[in-house]
């Protein structure tokens, strides 16, 4: 027994030492740029050799946390690969003057305060909280209504969800276009001939944001009235039909039982709203690429229906300044953990609580 | 056993996985190097480089461009076209991090430079710099190879202009813009046109249309080309002149009064070129690129149908005395450093001194040839009046590539609408573009 564990020992230590000399060469070759074919593979064998000899090590105590470690290895490398080290990156490079080929100085925390300088960012930041307060009441409120409806007695209530639901599996840049083409050339024609105004909703800032909630709305309701059926779906037929039996009448039953019942759906709706709302970009950019003209702070503005994700993108890509568009990244980044914090903590409190 | 199914699974899924993220990790960590499929390309079968273009338009004439360099030289050149909407410094910029970066591709002149200063070969001394006055030079050093010039004047139907008894060539003044606007227009129902002009204000999308080459003809309208006063005021802060400012927005002002009224504040461009295509304007406020949309195969048909008429560029007289159209080449290949230098300058020597890549250039791409040893003429129906205002010296650069990165999309485009839509005074227009402007180079 003691003879096959240390014979294990050293098959475990020798893995280990040849999978982690494996990685370091042909890291070592990346890194002063040698190209060879037989690079990746060995990358890639010598990983899988340390993880053997991480399986093989002969110990009691740890075996678990090194089971667990493997099976979490795949998502845990895929995860640093893609978002850890890319966000890592972010940051560092919105400390500096970083145009997208090369870094050619460090600036401390220029690009931070300059952005809150710009009164163009600051009517980004205003106009897509501003949407988020709209989108978050109306897109609940109209889920909830058609949730109501496809969850009554009315005849092809599969049909209204399949329906409502529908505008939901269009990728947003396609449907922003199909709106700006019913927008700019459908409804125009309409409304030239009834009152003769030949400019589109889109052409004015006030009207193109309400345009933009109009596509969102058609776009999002029908995913939160999914929601709320399932939601309604799990209020108890008893307690409906005792309610019933006292003589309650619809509009009680909806605000005095099914409301209270759903409570936890109506936070999950809210939050999700919430959050995608925020992130805002493809109807945005498709419907009106952020222009209209907007007074504000005493200036006149050029980027009247620019929410903050489309303002991050063409700072970066547009205005070719990828540092600041970096930075304002960042704030974004903040701003958003910041909400599903509070989210996480609502939603935990209220399990609790039921 | 089931430990070993247990270890089977978790190494296969490392594997897999370890496969995706070198995938990813790979390239990032190695930009600067030359791309790997290239080098493998390069490795297999010879030389063979690799060109981006910005011209979707123009992606089947390159690639018969690129065979017959194959026939004759054994040398592949693989075209990428980038196009429809997609930025294609932003593309190349994504390719550059990921160490995949083409030998040849597009710059925009003094825009691009400094992005990719350092990482663009020395061109001094080709065969071709020697044919051309409009190669890409910084302090002396040639970066840029010239492949076409565009222009951007007032596009003109020259039957409709006939029939209306205007001469093009009178519009040196804006009272004869004024005048040949009224004749038109006088006969505009017994001709059956929509509107005298299509002028397009929208923003969202034809921002460049207005916000970078109309407003481009205050900064280079009738001026000799090498005359950068109003460019060095503008980039000085974003000063304008308010002489000249004030004069250019009467004629802008002109052009909303006469234009389409269903195009001018929420059309698109399909729309302005296809009426333009199918006789229904007299004149047009796009450069001489909409000459390849026109005879395309979507146009071809509307343009038949108008009698294929002559096209020709009037300047965009708002002084008296304006003559000049604005030609430049709108963007250049430039080679890079790390890249497969040696065969990339002579596939750019090959196209400008052979017949045959000239031929394909000009006949197939519509390139007005910049080389002075060419004589093919382009079939584009505005190739004549490009040559035609060269050879009369009648022409002025292109100053506005110069100015700030995205104006037109961020600050000036919008206002342009405004004032289409009748949101602004003449006067108020000046005030709001001064101001956009300023805030745009102070930020």
């Amino acid at each position: 027994m003691t003879e096959s564990k240390s014979g294990n020992k050293s098959l475990s230590l020798g893995l280990l030492v040849v999978g982690a000399a494996m990685m370091g060469f042909a890291l070592v070759l990346d890194v002063v740029g040698i190209r060879v074919g037989y690079r990746g593979p060995l990358l890639i064998a010598g990983a899988l050799a340390v993880l053997a000899g991480l399986y093989f090590y002969p110990t009691i105590e740890h075996h678990r946390g090194i089971i667990n470690f493997i099976f979490l290895f795949p998502l845990l490398f895929t995860f640093t690969v893609t978002v850890i080290i890319p966000m890592a990156l972010g940051i560092g490079y919105s400390f500096t003057d970083w145009n997208g080929v090369k870094v050619n100085n460090y600036v401390g925390l220029a690009n931070y305060t300059s952005m809150f300088k710009d009164p163009a960012f600051i009517w980004s930041i205003v106009l897509t909280f501003l949407f988020v307060i709209v989108n978050m009441i109306l897109v609940n409120v109209i889920g909830f209504l058609l949730a109501l409806l496809c969850s009554s007695k009315i005849r092809g209530t599969d049909f209204y969800r399949a329906s409502y639901f529908l505008p939901n599996l269009i990728g947003g840049i396609v449907l922003g276009y199909i709106w700006q083409f019913i927008f700019s050339n459908v409804l125009i024609k309409l409304t030239a001939s009834a009152f003769g105004m030949r400019n589109s909703l889109l052409s004015n800032s006030k009207t193109a944001f309400i345009a933009i909630i109009i596509v969102y709305i058609w776009q999002y309701a029908g995913y939160i009235m999914l929601i709320y059926i399932t939601g309604l779906s799990t209020v108890p037929k008893d307690v409906l039909e005792a309610a019933s039996i006292d003589g309650a009448d619809a509009k009680t039953t909806l605000f005095k039982i099914k409301i209270p019942m759903i409570a936890s759906t109506i936070t999950i709706c809210t939050f999700l709203t919430l959050t995608s709302a925020f992130k805002q970009f493809d109807v945005n950019m498709a419907l009106t690429n952020g222009t209209g003209s907007v007074k504000f702070l005493g200036k006149t503005l050029s980027n009247g229906t620019q929410m903050l994700a489309l303002n991050i993108y063409n700072t970066a890509i547009s205005k070719n300044n990828y540092a600041l568009g970096q930075a304002k990244a960042v704030l974004f980044f903040i701003i958003l953990a910041a909400v599903s914090i509070i989210q996480v903590r609502i939603s935990n409190s209220k399990e609790v609580e039921m | 056993m089931r430990k070993f199914v247990a270890l089977g699974m978790a190494l296969l899924m490392t594997a897999s996985l370890a496969l995706t993220g070198c995938g990813s990790s790979e390239p990032a960590t190695s930009g600067g190097q030359a791309s790997g499929s290239t080098e493998a390309a390069a490795s297999s079968g010879g030389a063979a480089i690799r060109l981006v273009n910005n011209k979707v338009e123009i992606d089947a004439a390159l690639k018969d461009l690129a065979a017959k360099y194959k026939d004759e030289t054994g040398v592949e050149v693989t075209i990428e076209s980038l196009g429809g909407g997609v930025d294609t410094q932003a593309t190349l910029k994504g390719y550059y991090q990921a160490g995949n970066m083409p030998d040849i591709f597009v710059i925009e002149g003094d825009k691009d430079y400094p992005t990719w200063e350092g990482n663009l070969a020395d061109l001094s001394g080709m065969e071709w710099t020697k044919d051309t006055d409009n190669g890409y030079a910084v302090d002396g050093v040639m970066y840029g190879f010239p492949t076409t010039t565009e222009a951007i004047g007032l596009a003109y139907n020259k039957s409709i202009l006939d029939a209306c008894g205007v001469d093009p060539e009178s519009i040196t003044s804006p009272a004869a813009m004024k005048a040949a606007f009224e004749a038109v227009d006088a006969k505009k129902d017994e001709l059956g046109l929509t509107a005298v002009l299509g002028y397009c204000a929208e923003a969202s999308q034809l921002y460049w249309s207005t916000g970078q080459h109309l407003f481009g003809t205050y900064i280079d309208e009738g001026l000799a080309r090498d005359d950068t006063t109003y460019i060095d005021l503008l980039k000085d802060g974003g000063k304008l002149d308010d002489a000249r400012i004030a004069e250019w927005a009467k004629m802008v002002q002109l052009f909303n009064e006469y234009s389409d009224p269903d195009l001018l504040v929420s059309g698109t461009y399909d729309q302005q070129v296809l009426n333009f295509t199918s006789g229904k304007y007299a004149f047009v406020t796009q450069g001489s690129w909409i000459g390849a949309t026109m005879t395309d195969a979507d146009h071809k048909d509307a343009y038949a149908e108008a009698g294929n008429f002559e096209c020709g560029m009037a300047p965009y007289a708002f002084i008296d005395g304006q003559d000049t159209i604005l030609t430049n080449t709108p963007n250049w290949w430039a080679v890079y450093k790390d890249g497969n230098v040696d065969e990339a300058k002579k596939f750019l020597e090959w196209c400008a001194t052979n017949e045959g890549g000239q031929q394909i250039l000009v006949e197939q791409c519509g390139f007005v040839s910049p080389y002075k040893s060419c004589s093919f003429v382009a079939s584009d129906p505005f190739a004549q009046t490009i040559v035609d205002h060269t050879a009369a010296g009648k022409t002025s650069a292109w100053h506005w590539l110069s100015m700030k990165d995205g104006i037109g999309q961020n600050a000036t485009g919008v206002v342009f609408q405004d004032f289409a839509a009748g949101n602004y005074t003449i006067d108020e227009f000046v005030e709001t573009l001064k101001e956009v402007i300023e805030a745009y180079y102070a930020s």
